[in-house]
């Protein structure tokens, strides 16, 4: 850690946001990829061959490179203690946006599971405060 | 359901929890060294070996078992993450933290089981 603060994009917890999008995204973008070119094969569909065909599959793999390199960026600077249980803010941000954009259901049970891992980064989030004074 | 789960799960686990520490302790090296050191490649190289073992196991696992059984397994992955960090990286974990990243993983197991 230096003592000039890293201020615009070399911000590490601006990087940990762009990191969740891109993840949020190219999930999402797989999921229409791979049952938009679903009819082609039968049988090769399984294999996600097919899903190549979509220029959207592609997409998805330039932003999960884009992903992990913004992951390793953050493991530079923020302990993993934090950044971890913060960047799996992603897995209800999954069914949430299932539900929003494709119309998917949510079982109480998740709701229930999404409650808890709201509640648990909210007190994630307090530590990270305090260290981001530091940063 | 048969003895491979019981055997490839922590197995994959494992080596996501590794693959993550490995990761973390290349990268904050080289914050201090630059990427041509030799101990920082070695650490990057051990956590991409370890992220790839755990690739595959669990593309593994998926082809035999539901999403929803496989899952919740990863959920569990944030609070071991968060102690091995405390233990193995020697990062402050204090009360607040552990019980985020217990709720946080219990969230996870919950929304992934339906």
């Amino acid at each position: 850690m230096t003592e000039k603060t890293r201020s615009g994009f070399a911000n590490p917890w601006l990087v940990l946001v762009l990191e969740v999008i891109c993840v949020l995204v190219y999930e999402l973008l797989q999921k229409r990829g791979a049952s938009e070119t679903a009819h082609l094969s039968q049988v090769w569909s399984w294999t996600g061959i097919t899903a190549l065909a979509s220029p959207l599959t592609w997409l998805a793999m330039g932003l999960m490179i884009v992903s992990l390199l913004s992951w390793l960026y953050v493991l530079r600077y923020i302990p993993l203690s934090i950044a971890f249980p913060l960047s799996r803010v992603v897995d209800i941000l999954v069914p949430l946006s299932c539900w929003m954009i494709l119309g998917e259901n949510i079982s109480t049970r998740r709701w229930c599971g999404i409650a808890l891992v709201v509640i648990g980064l909210i007190l994630t989030a307090k530590p990270a405060a305090q260290l981001k004074e530091k940063l | 359901m048969s003895w491979q789960v019981f055997v490839l799960i922590p197995i994959a686990l494992i080596a996501f929890v590794n693959g993550q520490l490995f990761l973390k302790r290349g990268m904050e090296s080289s914050a201090v060294k630059g990427f041509r050191d030799k101990k920082v490649l070695t650490f990057l190289a051990c956590g991409i070996s370890s992220m790839t073992i755990n690739f595959l196991i669990t593309l593994g696992l998926l082809a035999h078992l539901d999403l929803s059984f496989v899952y919740p397994f990863q959920g569990l992955s944030v609070i071991i993450i968060s102690l091995a960090a405390a233990v193995i990286l020697r990062e402050k974990l204090n009360l607040r933290l552990t019980l985020g990243a217990l709720l946080i993983s219990a969230g996870i197991v919950l929304v992934s089981l339906s």
